[in-house]
């Protein structure tokens, strides 16, 4: 059973459960469960193999769950598939299309037709900032110049969901960095919630508001950004050798680092709980600090693995 | 644009160091009374950070007095009384990121004020010739 908060409040576009799904021997999806806010931007997070792609293939019906229920913008994906998928922007981990014959400006001008709410003039600006070379045929494109593509593609329909899996993979530097902006600017022009998978969380620091952790194709827990940097710090302090947590304490301790008396503790928990456990103690606190994102998935990830 | 600088490392939530960073541009008179701050698109895409944070951000100005909003027209820079306020409490924030830090490093309070004026008379002569 997870320590972690799985509970999210409020209406959501993203709401998965009981999820389960099994490839021949392996299991890839195990009663995963997800609720992304409305209007969120939210960082699906996990170690490689976890399940983030194959849990994102379910949410547009790519994949038949073999149990579980998946809603999408109010859609049942299971009988309103197409739907959901036509307010849906999707960056894969795959290709980008199967007509590699085409050429890149006919396969934008394709794309398009499907969608009424294509924004033209968006779209345009889109290919000028990514740098977008429309001539050349798609099979002949790189893994990073297909990805600047599939940026056009999903984002100038304008959908109310984004799911974006992977999206710097392949990008240089430079690209990414602009990627990030343009990303920013897309969410304050519309009302989009994004749903983020990376193992690159450095990234996605600045834009995620939620963070959801997968692990053995299982949502292990999901809070806001908030709650976490509230909850999860490290903790300087001098203190003998002796000196423990008091038991019964509803404190985990996810790290110890110790030089003499000096110690550099992260643990979750109530941050007036573990003042008021050092003021009570023959300690001294010298300071709390929050966690970047990436060190606290990594921290989720390992007090999962002591639980 | 250099006006903003953010930090992820920084131990201040990214709107709290937003809210810091345009109180200082204007307490420094890089934004002056009545000027627009950035609108929220500008600056979410501008610093790559999630439009609802700068929002938060903007909210928290406008409730410091900092900035005052025009229905449908933007965000501006206040002045008078609560930009001379701000000047205090900016000093109030240094100060206790200074003792923050110097309580890290294991050094009393009276030990900090004690360096910040050495350090000032050192830099005062420094300056003149």
């Amino acid at each position: 059973m997870s320590m972690l908060p799985m509970s999210i409040d409020g209406p959501t576009a993203i709401r998965a459960a009981g999820v389960s799904k099994r490839y021949a021997k392996r299991t890839a999806l195990d009663r995963f469960d997800l609720a992304v806010p409305d209007g969120s931007i939210y960082l699906l997070a996990g170690p490689n193999g976890a399940g983030k792609s194959t849990a994102i293939r379910h949410m547009l019906h790519l994949e038949e769950p073999d149990a579980g229920t998946i809603t999408v913008l109010g859609h049942d994906v299971r009988r309103d598939a197409v739907r959901a998928r036509a307010e849906i922007g999707y960056i894969s981990d795959g290709e980008v299309t199967p007509y590699g014959w085409l050429r890149v400006g006919a396969l934008v001008a394709h794309h398009a037709q499907y969608f009424p709410t294509w924004d033209a003039q968006y779209a345009s600006r889109l290919i000028a900032e990514l740098d977008i070379d429309l001539a050349p045929r798609v099979r002949a494109l790189s893994r990073g110049e297909a990805r600047r593509i599939a940026f056009v593609l999903a984002l100038a329909h304008r959908p109310a969901l984004l799911l974006l899996d992977e999206p710097t993979d392949g990008l240089d530097p430079v690209v990414r960095e602009r990627v990030l902006h343009l990303l920013a600017e897309h969410a304050s022009e519309a009302p989009t919630t994004m749903l983020v998978s990376t193992h690159l969380v450095h990234e996605v620091e600045r834009l995620a508001d939620h963070v959801g952790i997968i692990k053995k194709g299982r949502l292990i827990g999901q809070m806001p950004r908030d709650y976490l940097r509230g909850t999860l710090n490290r903790y300087r302090f001098d203190a003998p050798d002796s000196w423990r947590v008091p038991e019964q304490a509803p404190v985990v301790v996810v790290e110890r680092v110790a030089a003499g008396r000096e110690n550099e503790w992260t643990m979750w928990g109530e941050p007036g709980v573990i003042r008021a456990m050092f003021d009570a103690g023959e300690t001294e606190l010298r300071s709390v600090t929050p966690l970047t994102l990436a060190d606290a998935v990594v921290a989720l990830l390992s007090m999962e693995d002591a639980a | 644009m250099a006006l903003l600088a953010i930090d992820v490392t920084d131990s201040r939530p990214i709107y709290v160091q937003i809210v810091d960073e345009v109180r200082r541009a204007v307490v420094v008179g890089a934004l002056k009374p009545g000027e627009p701050i950035p609108s929220v698109r500008q600056l979410a895409g501008d610093l790559g950070v999630n439009p609802n944070t700068v929002k938060q951000a903007y909210q928290e100005l406008e409730r410091l007095g900092v900035t005052y909003v025009e229905r449908g027209n933007g965000t501006y820079v206040a002045g008078g009384r609560a930009l001379r306020e701000d000047r205090a409490s900016l000093a109030v924030g240094v100060a206790e990121r200074a003792l923050r830090d110097a309580t890290r490093n294991g050094l009393a309070v009276e030990e900090l004020i004690d360096a910040l004026e050495r350090v000032a008379k050192r830099n005062a002569r420094g300056r003149k010739p």
